[in-house]
Formats: structure tokens, C-alpha cells, sequence
């Protein structure tokens, strides 16, 4: 399987915590954008997709005007007859019913919408646009406009949140008929409006972990799977996209700062978005070729962030050579002995009071 | 041999003695320029070089006013107050010395030290003032501190300058006329001392001598008095300073000999070298084996790094054999040596230039001195490491080992030097005023408390003018327990530490503070305890991570996400395992930083 992902790397404002490649008042230069990506696009002329991700940066912004343009782009040059799904990122700020509408109409089917919390205190703590009642809206303007698989963003830890406001939202979001949840833990990183202005009233660790945990128990009540670390999903509706990056799957990234997976060669975009509108097809960066031994370590690891699918290691030395995931098959043995890991014949997964502190767990699977 | 003198020159740090030394070596024309730096005190030099110059004795061809020509061995005696058994050999080798005092510091602790084994030694002792050169020169109080700190008198006190050169003639005129010649019976059999030796690498050790009967000449076999280990002669000579082959050392002469000997062991400073043909020619007094006073672990700190360890360690022994080691194995640090050192200086020398042979960090652990453990059946135990103290319940009582200290302080430090040795567990033994400005304090201590830090702290309340010197007296009962630190139930015998009852409990509770500072937190509760026998008496608990997970999502980049994941194991190879618990190296080196504190 094949993912297409567009990094939109423009926004109205930065918000405390996004350390995503995104630049505020820039939105003047998308129409130059939409035709940048058109030409890199070339590069992968004819290649056959199964799907479709529009992530930023504010991917809203694009509006009904350069949407269509951006996606007849896409159209032409890859090879989209046998997508499955097509999401785009919406922020409640800019999700307007004709937007929604026109996306529906161009071949979008999917909406992540940036929710992030339904309580206005914390929205603004966060350094977000917009405010609860916008973000509920969102939801409902997509459904309106005939989504039937819509997704929301939620952060964990958020200044002066704790579970009675966690889960006004979680309660808010179901009541709205989403299908899919990201819950995302706020971790507070380098060169982010919160790493140079900390704010007040932050979650300990130790209350975000409660808060996840209180989180995970609520949304599995009502119907959800926890199937990846951070996601949740109404049985049917996991994001696919998301999926195969973490089973390990090729995916283009177009945009500056888009990682790409093909050919088994990870590569990436220089975040640079002045020289990426000078020349699309010269911003690749950082590309490493991984050998065999290290890719299915690398694979591994990935697959265990999905906690019921987990992984195989028959499957896995079968693609990658039994000599080259020696190494990796001892380690998880060896993990599971411990309790660190749940195996039932080949097949391994991370036990659920794992997940939180899955790192160390992670990290010795990827290599002695 | 009238027309031999041996001398060495004795001399607080820094008093100038080097110097005096290039300038008598200048003005006798054995090196002709300045830049020839220090010839008899410059590791530098002597790492550059390869060891084979090491210099420890010049032979200076003198020629006195009367036009008499004479050869005077100037030996050198090592600078600090560990080595006062090597300095007793340099002297012992000698018949007269050269005292000397730097003008703007006067008498110090390592001068009276220096002198008193000088004159126990029986050797004319010449008193010199250096650095009169200098503004702030005291030369009538120099001369008052010499009369009555030393006893010598003023009358005999020579004024000279190793800069300037001012005054080095009239104190060689004095090494000849005042220090009397060697005595000896040159058809007596051999007898002879070894004062130092070196290690090269083709020759094996070339044991510095001083012949006192008879003579020693190449192929003649030669026998080392304490181990009756024989030998045979192939090289002997006399250091210019460069080595230079003779015919014979005879009697009254200072030279070296090379006789194949590999180990450093068998050629022992202070040991006298004999002829087998006469193994009842008695030894000349005062040998004694290195004795180790204070002990460290040092542990690679990457495990796989232990054969280098070994190698440097094994080298570096073949030039120190006052230096012991045996291996030891700690279950926190892994594989590593116990070393033994002569006092503290010795083991901060050491350890520093051993890092340096060794090319990289290590990992040292808190030094510890030999405590003498008494059973209850009246056995005694000497353990040299906390580690390896037996249990409580068969322990009478314990003895550590006291010194007794000469601090010689200006005036105006007295107070913050006294309160510092107070809070050492100083006794006061004696407090005297030498002259208006100093004041001259015994103390005993035990050895165990001045090993770490206490002479850079001596230092440092009286802003560089206390000098210090010690003895060793013996073992005195204390009232010392031993405390193990438990790291969640895990005994982390480099942490071990024997303190006093009354003590042990703050400083347990200060280590157990930092440890809880140092070691990360798991995904499990740590309980850090220290105990005596099984009682605890302190703890700290680090609480465990509740969180430890990526949980975005970045995109595609999982390049990115690798990397975190490896970093963060990265971190964890430095760790060592204390059972389940990852402990950082510089949780081990906590001792340490408390005594600093």
C-alpha cells in the first residue's frame, strides 16, 4: 500500500505547543504553493496511491478556492483510481459548510478536525483561534455537508485541564458523532511558544497519565478501539493513511518538511518554505537507507504502537530474511519473558498498562 | 673519594629548589643555556623524552676556588609529603644537603619536615635562602624562623638566588668545604643503596645506587639483601645527566647499574645490593616495603575497556613501585583494581597521570583508608574497603589510622584553620608561635578524614599560606559504624562508606538526597535506604514515571520518532544496573561530592 501525503505548511497563528513545520501570515503565498507542489508532484508521475492525507500547518486555509486546484493536481499526476480514503485537516476556524462542501464534492472523504479541547479556557491557554462552540460547529457543518467519517483532535494536559473538563469534551465529541479520536499527550517542545513562555497550571505527569488512562476507559466505553497508541476508532473507521505508517508502508510526502517512505529509502522536504516555492524538486534531506536488520527493527517498533494488531515476526523474517531479524526475534523474546510484551505464538503486542511507558519498551526492541 | 661530595637539596614546593639546580648545573657547565628547564624536576621532559633521562642524581665535575677538582652527586629527592620514605633514601645516599628557603614565603611545614629527616640522618645540613632577589624578600625573618623553628644557626645561612644566579658559587664553595666527604671501605665487600630506579623498556629496572664499600663493575654478580634474588651485572655508570657508561661505581660514588632485573619488585628502594659472595653483609638500615595508606577502586567506565585499563595500569607500575593493585570486582561498577597509595597526594598524582597514560576517563571511587576490624574472638581484620567489612555481629570494635599533622599558618588564618580541623575530627595537640607573623599547629587526625579534600581546603581558608605535613602514629579505637546504601533493596557496594555513629545519619541522609537527584525514575517505585547492619536510617523513595511514551504522531517522520526511541537508549548503555534499576555513572562518584560540600 501507498499513502500520498501534502504537508500545508500555513497558518493564521502559531499555537503554543505545534512544533510542525507551519508559518503564520504566509497565506498569501498558496496560490504559488499549490502550483509548487503540482511540480514536485511530476517527480512520482503515475504512482499509484491508496490514499490521500492533507495534514499542516492549517490545510483549511487552502479554502474553496485553491482546494480544487490542489486536488486536480494531485489527480493528474498520481494514480488515485483505487483510493480508499482522502482526509484533510480542518481547523474550526476556518471550516466553513461551503469549504466542507466543496471538499466533498472533489473527491475529500475524510475530516480530522483540530478540536483540541471543548472548554474556551483551555483553547486560549493553548494559544488556539478559536473557541469551543466554533469547534463544535466544525463537526456538525462536516456531517451537514455529508462526511460520515469525521475525526478530532483532543490533547491531554492541557494548562488547568483535569478529567471533570477532559471529559465534558470526550462526552461533547461523542455526543457529536465522531467516528475516530486522536489523543495526543501535550509535551512541551524545543523552539515552541510553550518552551520559551511555559505556561501556568500544567498537568503533572503523573495527572496526564491519569488523564489518558481515565480517557482510554471512557472512549472504549463508548464503543471506540483503541488501536493505536494515540487513536481511537469506531470499529471500521481507523484512519488507513495513519495505518501504514505505522506498519511500516511507502508513502510520498510532497511540501516542505514532508517525510516520504519509498523504495524502501526514508527522505524528507528541508523545512524551508521560500526555497521549496524557488525549487520543489531540490529540498531533499536527511535520506537514509536502512539495512535490512535495522528496517525490521524499525518496522517493529512501529507495529507495536498498534496495540491490538501488534506484529508477527513469522511475517516479518519471512519479508525481511530469517538471518536479518535474528536479532530482533531474541529481543523480543526476551521482552516478553519479561512482562514487557504480550505474545501468543509469533504474534507480540504492547499490554495495555504498558502503553504509557512504552519508550523504554520500544526503544529495547529497536536494538540491544 | 676526599674529592667526592653528595648532597641533595631539600625545599618546601615551590621554594625554588629546581631552579637552584639548572643554575649550579649552568654555572659547572654541565648544560650551557637557559632553555635547558629544570632538568632534575620536569615530567614533561621526561614524558617527551621517553623515561630513559629520568635524572633522579647528577654527576657536576666541580673545580673549587683553590683549584681542587671535584665530583659532587646532587641527588634529587621527591617534592611531597607522601613520599618522606623516598626522601629518607635520597638522603640516606647522601652526606650533606642543601636547606633550602624561599625569602618571601620563609620555613614551611615541608621544611621542617625535610630538615628533621635530614638531621636524622646524620648530614650536614647548609642553609640557603633563595629568592633574595625578590622586593618582598624577609631575609632577617627567614634567618630568625631557621634559628628557631630548625635550630640551626643564622651564622651558617647563605644567601643566594637560583634566578639570578646570585650567590650559587659560594654555596658550591660550601658543599665542598662544609659536607664532608664519603666514607667507606673500598676493599670491603659490596654494599651499596639503592635510592630510586626506573623502569626501560629493553633493560628492565636501573636501580639508582650509592655505593658505601667496595665497588660494583659489569659481570659480577649482584644479590638484593631482602629477597636474596641474584643477578649479574651487565652496564654500570654515572648520570651527566644522560647516562654514560664507566668501568666501575666505587665506593663513596653515586651512579646506576643495569643488570636485567624485570620486576619492579626486585629492586626496591631503600633495599641494599650486595655481593652473593658475602649474603652476610648486613643491611643498611631503614628499608621497608611501600606501605599503602590510602586505597581507591578505579573501574573503566565502559566495561569492555578493562584489558586497557590493565595495560595502562600494568605499565604505569613498572616506573611507581610504591603503587599497589589487585584486581577487584564491584557489583555496581563491574571489574576494576584496588589501588594502594602512600598517602593522598601519591593517589591524586597517580589517578591523574594515570588517566592520562590511559587515554581516557575512569571511574574513581571514594578512597578509604585500612581500618583494623577487632572480633569478638580477639581475630583482627584490616579491610581497605567498606565494602568488605564483615558483619556487625562479630565486630568488638574498629580501629582507624591517625597522623599526626604540622600546619605551619599565618596568623590571620588560625581561626577558619582550626575551625576546619575541628569539623575534620582534629585533635589539638599543640599550638606554637614560631615567630610574630605564623603559628605553627599538631594536630592528630584520623588518616580517614583528611584523604579527600582536606589539604586543597587547608589551602583555600588561608588563601594558599597554610603549608602542611604528616606522620603516621597508628590505629586508635573509634566509634565508627559502616552504612550500605540500598537501591531498592539492592546493597550498591560502591557506596558503602564507615563514618561515625554520630555522623553517619546526616551523611547518609545528604547521599541518599543526592542519589534521589541523580538516578532517573523508572516505570517502578525506587526506595533508596541507607542502613547500618539491618537498620535503616534514612530514605528517600524516587517515585516512578507514570509517562514515558511518544504520543504523536509526526507525520510520516518516523525517522524522527528512531531516533528519540535510540537516544533514549543511547542514555541507558551509560547506565549501570543495580538490579532492575539503571543508576548513572556519577551516582557512584556521590561520595565524593560530599566530602566537597
Amino acid at each position: 500500500m501507498t499513502g500520498l501525503y501534502i504537508h500545508v505548511p500555513f497558518c493564521i497563528k502559531k499555537c503554543g505547543y505545534c512544533d510542525f513545520y507551519s508559518l503564520p501570515d504566509k497565506t498569501g503565498l498558496i496560490s504559488e504553493y499549490v502550483e509548487a507542489i503540482k511540480q514536485e508532484a511530476c517527480r512520482y508521475h503515475r504512482l499509484e496511491c491508496d490514499t490521500l492525507y492533507i495534514g499542516g500547518g492549517t490545510p483549511s486555509l487552502l479554502g474553496t478556492k485553491y482546494l480544487p486546484s490542489l486536488l486536480s493536481g494531485l489527480y493528474q499526476t498520481f494514480d488515485l483510481r483505487k483510493e480508499t480514503e482522502a482526509t484533510i485537516e480542518v481547523n474550526p476556524d476556518s471550516a466553513s459548510f461551503d469549504f466542507f462542501k466543496t471538499a466533498k464534492m472533489k473527491g475529500i472523504s475524510r475530516i480530522s478536525i483540530g478540536v483540541q479541547s471543548l472548554i474556551n479556557a483551555e483553547l486560549k491557554a493553548a494559544g488556539r483561534i478559536h473557541d469551543a462552540k466554533q469547534a463544535a460547529n466544525a463537526v456538525m457543518e462536516a456531517r451537514r455537508a455529508g462526511f460520515e467519517s469525521i475525526s478530532a483532535d483532543l490533547i491531554i494536559g492541557l494548562p488547568g485541564q483535569d478529567w471533570r473538563s477532559l471529559r465534558f469534551s470526550l462526552d461533547s465529541l461523542t455526543g457529536l458523532n465522531i467516528q475516530h479520536l486522536s489523543l495526543y499527550c501535550l509535551s512541551i517542545e524545543q523552539d515552541t511558544p510553550f518552551a520559551t513562555n511555559r505556561p501556568q497550571g500544567l498537568p503533572s505527569d503523573n495527572v496526564q497519565a491519569e488523564l489518558y488512562e481515565q480517557s482510554v476507559d471512557f472512549l472504549e466505553h463508548h464503543g471506540f478501539i483503541h488501536y493505536e497508541i494515540s487513536n481511537f476508532a469506531q470499529p471500521g473507521f481507523e484512519c488507513q493513511h495513519n495505518l501504514n505508517y505505522w506498519r511500516g508502508g511507502e508513502y510520498v510526502g510532497l511540501g516542505p518538511a514532508a517525510a516520504s517512505h519509498l523504495k524502501c529509502k526514508r527522505y524528507k522536504n528541508k523545512a524551508d518554505l521560500e526555497a521549496y516555492l524557488k525549487n520543489p524538486l531540490g529540498q531533499i534531506t536527511e535520506e537514509e537507507t536502512l539495512a535490512p536488520a535495522e528496517k525490521s527493527a524499525e518496522e517493529a517498533m512501529l507495529r507495536l504502537r498498534l496495540l491490538e494488531e501488534g506484529l508477527d515476526i513469522d511475517e516479518i523474517s519471512k519479508r525481511f530474511g530469517e538471518t536479518n531479524t535474528e536479532a530482533l526475534t531474541r529481543r523480543l523474546v526476551r521482552l516478553a519473558a519479561g512482562g514487557l510484551l504480550l505474545r501468543k505464538g509469533s504474534k507480540y503486542r504492547l499490554p495495555a498498562e504498558k502503553v504509557l511507558v512504552s519508550n523504554p519498551i520500544l526503544a529495547a526492541v529497536l536494538r540491544d | 673519594m676526599k674529592n667526592i661530595r653528595n648532597f641533595c637539596i631539600i625545599a618546601h614546593i615551590d621554594h625554588g629548589k629546581s631552579t637552584l639546580a639548572d643554575r649550579i648545573l649552568e654555572l659547572t657547565g654541565v648544560t650551557h643555556t637557559n632553555d635547558v628547564a629544570q632538568i632534575l624536576d620536569n615530567m614533561e621532559l621526561e614524558r617527551e623524552r621517553g623515561i630513559t633521562i629520568k635524572a633522579k642524581a647528577v654527576r657536576i665535575p666541580y673545580t673549587a676556588k683553590n683549584g681542587d677538582k671535584y665530583f659532587l652527586n646532587l641527588i634529587d629527592t621527591p617534592g611531597h609529603v607522601d613520599f618522606n620514605y623516598e626522601v629518607s633514601r635520597s638522603l640516606k645516599a647522601c652526606e650533606g644537603a642543601i636547606l633550602l628557603v624561599d625569602a618571601t614565603q620563609g620555613v614551611e611545614a615541608q621544611t621542617i619536615a625535610n630538615a628533621y629527616l635530614a638531621i636524622d640522618a646524620g648530614l650536614e645540613i647548609i642553609p640557603a635562602i633563595n629568592k633574595i632577589d625578590l622586593p618582598n624578600a624577609m631575609v632577617d625573618e627567614c634567618k630568625v624562623e631557621i634559628e628557631e623553628m630548625l635550630g640551626l644557626s643564622s651564622d651558617d645561612v647563605l644567601l643566594v638566588s637560583g634566578k639570578t644566579g646570585f650567590g650559587v658559587p659560594e654555596l658550591l664553595e660550601a658543599v665542598v668545604s662544609r659536607i664532608p666527604p664519603p666514607k667507606g671501605e673500598p676493599e670491603n665487600p659490596l654494599s651499596c643503596l639503592i635510592f630510586d630506579s626506573y623502569y626501560d623498556s629493553y633493560r628492565g629496572v636501573i636501580p639508582h645506587i650509592r655505593v658505601f664499600d667496595g665497588k660494583i663493575v659489569p659481570h659480577m654478580k649482584i644479590m638484593m639483601k631482602s629477597t636474596g634474588k641474584i643477578f649479574e651485572v651487565d652496564e654500570v655508570g654515572y648520570f651527566l645527566p644522560e647516562l654514560a657508561v664507566s668501568e666501575a661505581i666505587s665506593t663513596g660514588e653515586v651512579g646506576y647499574v643495569s643488570a636485567v632485573i624485570r620486576d619492579v619488585h626486585d629492586a626496591s628502594v631503600g633495599d641494599t645490593i650486595i655481593s652473593p659472595e658475602h649474603p652476610e653483609t648486613p643491611a643498611i638500615p631503614g628499608f621497608r616495603r611501600a606501605q599503602s595508606m590510602v586505597f581507591c577502586g578505579i573501574y573503566p567506565i565502559n566495561t569492555g575497556d578493562y584489558p586497557k585499563l590493565t595495560a595502562a595500569l600494568e605499565k604505569f607500575q613498572l616506573n611507581d613501585s610504591s603503587l599497589i593493585y589487585e584486581k577487584e570486582t564491584s557489583a555496581a561498577l563491574g571489574y576494576g583494581y584496588r589501588l594502594g597509595f602512600l598517602g593522598m597526594l601519591h593517589m591524586d598524582i597517580t589517578i591523574e597521570r594515570l588517566k592520562r597514560e590511559y587515554g581516557q576517563d575512569l571511574i574513581a571511587t571514594m578512597p578509604s583508608v585500612i581500618y583494623k576490624v577487632i572480633t569478638h574472638t580477639g581475630e583482627t581484620l584490616m579491610i581497605d574497603n567498606p565494602s568488605k567489612f564483615p558483619n556487625l555481629g562479630i565486630i568488638h570494635h574498629i580501629e582507624e589510622p591517625i597522623i599526626k599533622v604540622k600546619i605551619i599558618v599565618p596568623k590571620d588564618y588560625i581561626g577558619p584553620v582550626m575551625e576546619l580541623s575541628e569539623s575534620k575530627r582534629g585533635t589539638l595537640i599543640n599550638m606554637e608561635h614560631p615567630d610574630v607573623r605564623r603559628a605553627l599547629l599538631t594536630y592528630d587526625f584520623p588518616l580517614a578524614e583528611i584523604i579527600s579534600g582536606y589539604y586543597d581546603k587547608l589551602k583555600s581558608v588561608s588563601r594558599g599560606y597554610a603549608s602542611m605535613d604528616y606522620e603516621f602514629v597508628g590505629y586508635k579505637p573509634g566509634d565508627l559504624v559502616k552504612v550500605d546504601i540500598l537501591v531498592k533493596g539492592n546493597q550498591v557496594d560502591a557506596l558503602s562508606f564507615i563514618a561515625t555513629r554520630e555522623r553517619a545519619i546526616t551523611r547518609s541522609r545528604a547521599l541518599i538526597h543526592q542519589l534521589r537527584k541523580l538516578i532517573p525514575r523508572h516505570n517502578f517505585e525506587i526506595p533508596l535506604q541507607a542502613v547500618i547492619g539491618g537498620k535503616v536510617i534514612a530514605r528517600e523513595d524516587i517515585v516512578a514515571t507514570r509517562k514515558d511514551v511518544l504520543a504523536k504522531c509526526y507525520g510520516g517522520d518516523i525517522t524522527r520518532k528512531r531516533k528519540l526511541l535510540e537516544k533514549q537508549k543511547e542514555g541507558k548503555k551509560k547506565m549501570k544496573m543495580v538490579g532492575a534499576v539503571e543508576v548513572p555513572q556519577e551516582a557512584f562518584l556521590v561520595l565524593l561530592k560530599l566530602e566537597d560540600e
